[in-house]
């Protein structure tokens, strides 16, 4: 009995515990991009809803941001791990019933995330919003992954360590310290300084997280798709030293108006902009290897997700540095334009890579192939041209909203100009959330739709070949 | 091997940046109390305390900033490291999809700020600020008294400067004064500019200036009220430079393009003698200066239908 209950809840089935943490952000995504989308709803209408604290755009938009980041990036991101690091190592995950038990303790996160956040009990700081019982549960769930991952790559049966492990590697001791101090949780430090770590902390969420995972997905990834070697593993080096160097310190540039010390100012812009090297030498690493492969995004929808994403994660940064330049951000600062950027950077970049993980393990995980083509199309379609239609009526709206503050007009003047774009915006939003929830659909039916012809008994983890290293 | 080296790399570079951006700030960066900020800690202001927890939980910082820029025109003075000891967490915001409040306390009465709480548009047209209808009673009282503290502590006499090019900082504003004749604290200046105004602003603002002009009502955004304490502010020049430039997004035209330079400080004469120190509210639609109907003479079929082109 209690081991029945046992088996059922923290299963020990090889590639379980990556299959539930990938359901499991997929279930979130759905709730966190449907908020996002009704707080956009708010933008357009004002007047949508009244006296449902719940509903607020504030609450909303605390629920939107921890909703996709925590709940359908970061755990999409470990189910990927979780797939790929054993691949990698041409092993098993170290345990998988401590997988599970993580996977548990990050969907009570989110539940309890989801509780907190609509009803307004939040810390108060941006991208840090959960409460101290949350903060604490996400620090234990992300050690016993950080432990799991380091304990499969030490059992690993191959000598050499390909680059996405590099990635994972870091990132996996990097975000837990950078969570741990930039949470504040039990302390209250000076105006100022609360901000510089808040901002060290926003920054690196994206920078030691987001970026260092995303980009170990993506040349884990462009390899085994297009099944050709990697171009350089000498680049890989140096693009991952280069972001593992130049990527902390920028938080600042976030603040670069305020008061605080000019030098960390200089500090942040500086190592903004330098980020450009490790940037395009990973892109020329990715370019490189997709030589004579263009043509396969156009049947390979895995493959296009990635290439789309890489596509975006030149302009994201290239964006980024330029902004992050003292007379840019005097114009850009306070702006649309910024909420365009990291838009570009979590929805554009990001989410279309973890899109093209979810698609290439998935059948590789549960032996069962996707029900529909079509729908992953449909999904691609409705996210590209949804995101391409948000980025371009945030991007104008930020420059409106600029234009404003930099010709000193009062707030409630430009704020009428730029009414249209919301509702841009909104539109991009609806076809985002329906592509999502076709993903969505389509992932259901993969999974619990009887196929006439049986899985293949055991996973293909372990076959597939090694790409690259 | 390379792998030990590779993982003391990366912890060694963690901890030099650790060090570097978060560490050494702590340690360098300590601003002493600048005396122009609030400290929500002391007993005087306990209401407006929990107001800014109120402040917090609403996420009012989302849309609104705590940090006024060199830039920022008529956001009041700017702020300094200082400012900011006591301010934990820190509400600084990073978007401006409203306008920044770091000195917002006493710019609009209590009531005001109630208002637009409970329902923004009906104060501020074509405002998506959303609506916190559902705070109780006391945590709206406690989020507008802590509203009415943002400033308070930074002394200042303009909050509003005209662009360069109208003060006496560039050769443009000093060849503009050199040209000026008019004594504009004059009453018999003053004269002048109201019959001025009666033919070209009370329209839209009304003959006393209070906003209500007949046009009043058509406008999405509505005229402003000169009798506000908070235009007493207003130097010459700004009041100057708004007339000559009008005010983007709304329907007030460049009066620089139709009255002479001389017309337009007679006009700020006038204006400078509107600001009250309390405000007339104007709040129904009664109050609003009626036009007279306009009687037309009434015209035959012919006078009506005139290009017929001769057809006929």
């Amino acid at each position: 009995m209690l081991t029945a209950l046992r088996d059922k809840f923290l299963s020990d089935k090889e590639g379980s515990a990556s299959r539930n943490f990938f359901l499991s952000a997929l279930w979130w995504s759905l709730w966190a991009m449907g908020a996002g989308l009704f707080a956009a709803a708010e933008f357009a209408m004002p007047d949508l809803v009244h006296n449902v604290p719940q509903l607020s755009m504030p609450h909303l938009r605390m629920w939107h941001v921890n909703g996709v980041a925590i709940g359908w990036l970061s755990m999409g991101y470990v189910g990927a791990m979780f797939h790929m690091v054993p691949s990698l190592c041409k092993t098993k995950l170290w345990s998988e019933r401590l997988g599970n038990f993580t996977m548990w303790a990050w969907n009570i996160v989110m539940v309890g995330a989801f509780c907190t956040l609509l009803n307004g009990t939040t810390e108060g700081r941006e991208y840090a919003e959960l409460s101290a019982v949350l903060d604490v549960l996400v620090v234990i769930a992300l050690v016993s992954i950080a432990l799991n991952i380091y304990m499969t790559i030490v059992n690993r049966k191959v000598k050499k360590l390909y680059v996405s492990l590099w990635y994972f590697l870091g990132s996996l001791f990097w975000f837990p310290l950078v969570y741990i101090i930039g949470q504040r949780t039990f302390v209250a430090l000076p105006g100022l300084n609360d901000a510089i770590v808040g901002w060290f902390y926003g920054h690196n969420i994206l920078g030691m997280w987001f970026t260092t995972v995303g980009v170990g997905m993506m040349y884990y990834l462009l390899p085994r798709l297009t099944q050709a070697p990697l171009y350089s593993h000498g680049l890989s080096m140096l693009g991952f030293w280069g972001i593992a160097l130049f990527y902390a310190p920028t938080g600042t540039h976030h603040i670069l108006q305020s008061p605080a010390p000019e030098w960390l100012k200089a500090i942040a812009v500086i190592s903004s902009i330098f980020l450009l090297v490790p940037v395009l030498t990973v892109l020329t690493n990715f370019f490189m290897t997709m030589r004579g492969k263009w043509g396969m995004v156009v049947t390979d929808m895995p493959l296009r997700f990635a290439v789309t994403s890489a596509m975006f994660y030149l302009v994201t940064c290239v964006q980024g540095p330029f902004q992050a330049t003292r007379w840019v951000n005097w114009y850009l600062h306070f702006s649309q334009w910024v909420v365009g950027h990291a838009h570009l950077a979590l929805l554009g970049t990001f989410s279309f890579i973890l899109t093209s993980a979810f698609y290439y393990s998935i059948p590789r995980l549960t032996g069962r192939e996707w029900y529909s083509q079509g729908m992953i199309r449909a999904h691609y379609w409705l996210k590209f041209l949804g995101f391409l239609l948000m980025m371009t009526s945030l991007t104008i709206a930020g420059l409106v909203q600029a234009a404003g503050w930099a010709f000193g007009m009062p707030v409630d003047q430009w704020s009428l100009q730029i009414r249209p774009y919301w509702f841009f915006r909104e539109l991009s939003g609806i076809m985002i959330l329906l592509g999502q929830v076709i993903f969505a659909y389509n992932t259901f039916k993969t999974l619990y739709t009887p196929q006439a012809i049986p899985a293949t008994s055991a996973p293909s983890v372990i076959k597939t070949s090694e790409a690259g290293a | 091997m390379s792998y030990r080296a590779g993982a003391i790399g990366i912890l060694c570079t963690f901890m030099i940046i650790i060090f570097s951006t978060v560490l050494m700030p702590m340690v360098l960066f300590n601003p002493k109390p600048s005396g122009r900020g609030n400290d929500y800690g002391v007993e005087k202001v306990a209401n407006a305390a929990r107001g800014r927890q109120i402040y917090v939980r609403e996420g009012c910082f989302y849309c609104h900033s705590q940090f006024t820029r060199l830039q920022d025109r008529g956001y009041g003075p700017l702020v300094v490291a200082g400012d900011y000891v006591y301010e934990a967490p820190h509400q600084l915001g990073t978007a401006r999809t409203g306008p920044d409040l770091t000195n917002e306390g006493g710019r609009m009465s209590s009531e005001w700020q109630k208002a637009h709480l409970i329902n923004p548009r009906a104060v501020k047209p074509g405002s998506i600020m959303p609506s916190f209808s559902f705070l109780s009673d006391r945590d709206m009282n406690d989020l507008v008294a802590y509203i009415q503290t943002l400033g308070n502590e930074r002394k200042t006499e303009h909050f509003v400067e005209a662009p360069d090019e109208y003060r006496t900082t560039t050769d443009a504003g000093r060849a503009l004064m050199n040209r000026k004749t008019v004594d504009t604290n004059s009453s018999a200046a003053a004269n002048a500019g109201r019959g001025i105004f009666t033919q070209n602003c009370a329209v839209c603002h009304g003959l006393e200036g209070w906003g209500n002009g007949p046009n009043a009502i058509t406008l999405e955004k509505k005229p402003a009220n000169f009798s506000r304490p908070f235009y007493k502010q207003y130097p010459d020049e700004f009041w100057f430079y708004r007339v000559s430039e009008g005010v983007p997004g709304t329907r007030m035209p460049r009066f620089g393009e139709i009255l002479s330079e001389e017309q337009r400080w007679y006009l700020v004469a006038y204006l400078k003698t509107l600001p009250k120190d309390k405000e007339t509210v104007i709040d129904s639609i009664s109050q609003l200066n009626k036009a007279e109907q306009v009687k037309l003479p009434k015209l035959t079929d012919q006078q009506y239908e005139p290009h017929t082109g001769g057809g006929y």
